[in-house]
């Protein structure tokens, strides 16, 4: 099935291996099914998901890059653009055609030139900089805006945990 | 937790309702007589009848679907609420019919339209997720049948009766389901679809066609349903509000899949006769790289009106969903032709005007075709001189769609090169969109400048009719070498620009780097500049100029 799709994540996988961002690495799970992979992100530095180490997954649709693929935390998340079960709401994972919102334009949508690591980057400055427009996790989303510092407190306390420390 | 408790307290009632109605009338009959008269034991009843219903919903679900995934079950809630309300809207044309039987039946129509729904979002599912074990396979296919059979039923049972015994209430129900029937061959079509695709290794590349023309086809199916059914009504009954709702739906994901249909077509045929094959010149600029697959382009990759290049099997797939350019999301339907845009040469040489560049100035125009537009020109200056009308509009949309879109890939490279965490995440196009409005904004404006200054020209000119239009022309551009320095300094920074943007008719060898981008990017800005300075001077002091030019060219006439 989809033998383009598994050759372009193939290439994507190799240029990630070869070419690593900073502070991010994925590949898939195992190499016998490549749409399923996992990922893992450090939190930028600067912001309050600084120093921690966050597990996701993608999965990738069979007619990836026409489609874009879904991503989600495996690890709790406390953030205004993550749902409570970890999935990640940002522009660039929606098809043009659906606005699960209805805030964003088919500009910002995603376009098979995306990729991977783009996807990685863009979650890592979400988390440094939430979108509080669009609540995916609406009370997180209040919490940002109206109180800065318990919000703090709580991003502080999922990085502990991500690193095992609590 | 709650369903349960429902569930007890509602047997808990029906038993003593039961109860209370045997031990008054201590016989069968008598205490059926009994509980039908009395309106609180009917309530009950009816309570009772509908969470039997919900239970036994609950254990076809288990059976046919198992878990249902959250969004399933949101929009199973959120489509029972829009029935709902419309069958009660239904009840209210039909209301003398109503009765126990009558309320049955929409119930039951209700419960087999939920799972009509459900099997819908199953089957869609199937593109989706990745194992699809044989469980699935038996239980979609059972539950069709069994859906199918249903409506048929129904459909019969219906049509029977309205021949028998003339219009009622059961023609609501004949139309209802035959809806349901053709939205069970619509998943009927896309499970036989994705279970061929998913058996198949290689992709199925017309797979998203067909589903395209499938949707066309059974959207414009449901229309005719519609409208027939509410003709129909309409002369028997009355206006059936309650099917205005899904009426109009269906009408707009008929337009939808027309347009998809349409729009689609068209890019594809573009693409096929319009767009040029890429040159292996031109390749080995793009990196040799189709970004869609990521693959090497060696043959069959084709050039978009914005110069982005893809293979062209790559781009009949995303056409089919967009038609949209994948990396700068230029609207290829929108767009010109590229021939259309690469056809106007480079200017032809001025001879009288030696110092000038040519691309400032334009020789004087043949007397019969009207002058092509040039991409890099400072633009209304010299053509203000021009006798007749350049074709303003024309010029305002040549410009937009070559260059905005290059700028674009190039604010993508330059980001792509300096991405950092920091960068604002969702919002890397906006800039290009700005951009894209501010050109489009600013070619309107040239163009309202450009009609301003030839009515202004025009005005001017009137009383000298006589002097020749290429005498004009050079005047003008004498005056405009004295007169504003923008332009002389312009025409020295134009050689720099010119082997890009007229890079349709000559590929360049030099791969666009992001320093030619630059300057290009710049080079229609140039006109904000320029212009202003134009329109004030025209609009304030048209007379004042008319004066100069005629003695100017009582000077130029006497040097020569």
């Amino acid at each position: 099935m989809a033998g383009s799709a598994l050759r372009r994540l193939m290439a994507e996988y190799k240029q990630l291996t070869i070419n690593p961002p900073e502070g991010i690495i994925a590949g898939p799970i195992n190499e016998e099914n490549f749409f399923e992979w996992e990922a893992l992100i450090t939190g930028p530095e600067g912001t309050c998901f600084e120093g921690g180490i966050f597990p996701a997954k993608l999965h990738f649709p069979p007619d990836y890059p026409l489609s874009p693929p879904k991503m989600e935390f495996t690890c709790e998340m406390f953030h205004p653009n993550i749902y409570a079960d970890g999935r990640v709401c940002i522009s660039i994972l929606h098809a043009p055609g659906d606005d699960p919102m209805g805030y964003e334009s088919s500009a910002e949508r995603w376009s098979p030139v995306q990729s991977v690591e783009k996807i990685l980057l863009s979650v890592v400055s979400m988390l440094a900089e939430p979108n509080d427009e669009s609540g995916a996790n609406v009370d997180a989303a209040k919490m940002w805006r109206e109180d800065r510092e318990q919000f703090n407190k709580i991003a502080e306390k999922i990085v502990r945990k991500t690193l095992s420390l609590d | 937790m709650k369903a349960l408790l429902a569930t007890v307290i509602s047997l808990g009632l029906t038993t003593v309702v039961i109860g209370n109605a045997y031990y008054q009338k201590k016989q069968f009959y008598p205490s059926i007589v009994y509980l039908t008269n009395s309106n609180p034991s009917m309530a009950v009843m009816y309570l009772q009848a509908f969470i039997l219903v919900l239970l036994v919903g609950k254990l076809l679900r288990k059976i046919f679907f198992g878990q249902l995934r959250p969004a399933e079950f949101e929009h199973l809630i959120e489509r029972s609420w829009y029935a709902i309300t419309e069958t009660c809207l239904a009840f209210t044309v039909f209301r003398d019919d109503f009765n126990p039987k009558f309320i049955a039946l929409f119930t039951l129509l209700l419960f087999l339209k939920a799972f009509h729904w459900l099997a819908e979002d199953r089957v869609d599912y199937m593109e989706r997720s990745p194992v699809i074990g044989l469980l699935f396979h038996v239980r979609i296919l059972t539950l069709l049948m069994l859906l199918a059979h249903a409506d048929f039923y129904f459909i019969h049972h219906a049509y029977q009766f309205t021949a028998v015994k003339g219009p009622s209430v059961q023609l609501v129900f004949g139309f209802e389901y035959s809806i349901l029937i053709i939205m069970i061959v619509n998943i009927l079509i896309k499970y036989v679809l994705h279970a061929i695709d998913s058996r198949w290794e290689a992709p199925w590349e017309s797979k998203a066609a067909v589903l395209l023309y499938t949707e066309l086809a059974i959207n414009f199916l449901k229309v005719l349903l519609y409208i027939g059914f509410v003709a129909v009504m309409v002369r028997i009954y009355t206006l059936p509000l309650f099917a205005f709702r899904p009426m109009y739906e269906t009408m707009r994901s008929f337009k939808k899949a027309y347009n998809d249909v349409v729009l689609s077509r068209r890019a594809i045929r573009n693409m096929n006769t319009l767009y040029p094959d890429a040159t292996p010149a031109e390749l080995a600029a793009a990196d040799n790289e189709c970004i869609i697959c990521r693959e090497e382009m060696h043959t069959g990759a084709k050039k978009l009106p914005c110069n982005h290049i893809f293979h062209a099997a790559c781009l009949r797939l995303w056409f089919q969903r967009q038609q949209t350019c994948p990396t700068c999301r230029l609207n290829v339907l929108r767009a010109p032709a590229p021939e259309a845009a690469g056809a106007p040469g480079p200017a032809p040489p001025a001879p009288p005007l030696v110092g000038l560049p040519p691309h400032v100035a334009p020789a004087p125009p043949p007397p019969g075709p009207v002058p092509p537009p040039f991409p890099n020109m400072p633009p209304p200056p010299p053509m203000m001189a021009w006798g007749m009308p350049p074709p303003p509009p024309l010029r305002a949309r040549r410009l937009l769609p070559t260059s905005p879109p290059r700028s674009c890939s190039a604010w993508r490279a330059m980001s792509a090169g300096t991405l950092k965490p920091g960068y604002k995440y969702s919002i890397q196009y906006l800039p290009c969109l700005s951009l894209q409005l501010l050109r489009e904004i600013q070619a309107m404006l040239d163009a309202s400048v450009l009609l301003m200054q030839q009515y202004s020209t025009v005005v001017a000119n009137l009383p000298q009719n006589n002097v020749t239009v290429s005498t004009q022309t050079e005047t003008r551009i004498e005056e405009l070498i004295k007169e504003s320095p923008i332009s002389t300094t312009q025409g020295k920074s134009e050689p720099d620009v010119v082997p890009t943007t007229s890079s349709y008719k000559q590929p360049s060898p030099v791969p666009s780097t992001s320093k030619t981008i630059v300057t290009e990017d710049t080079s229609p800005m140039q006109p904000d500049t320029t212009t202003p300075v134009d329109t004030n001077r025209d609009k304030t002091d048209v007379d004042a100029a008319d004066e100069l030019r005629r003695r100017r060219l009582q000077k130029f006439a006497l040097d020569k």
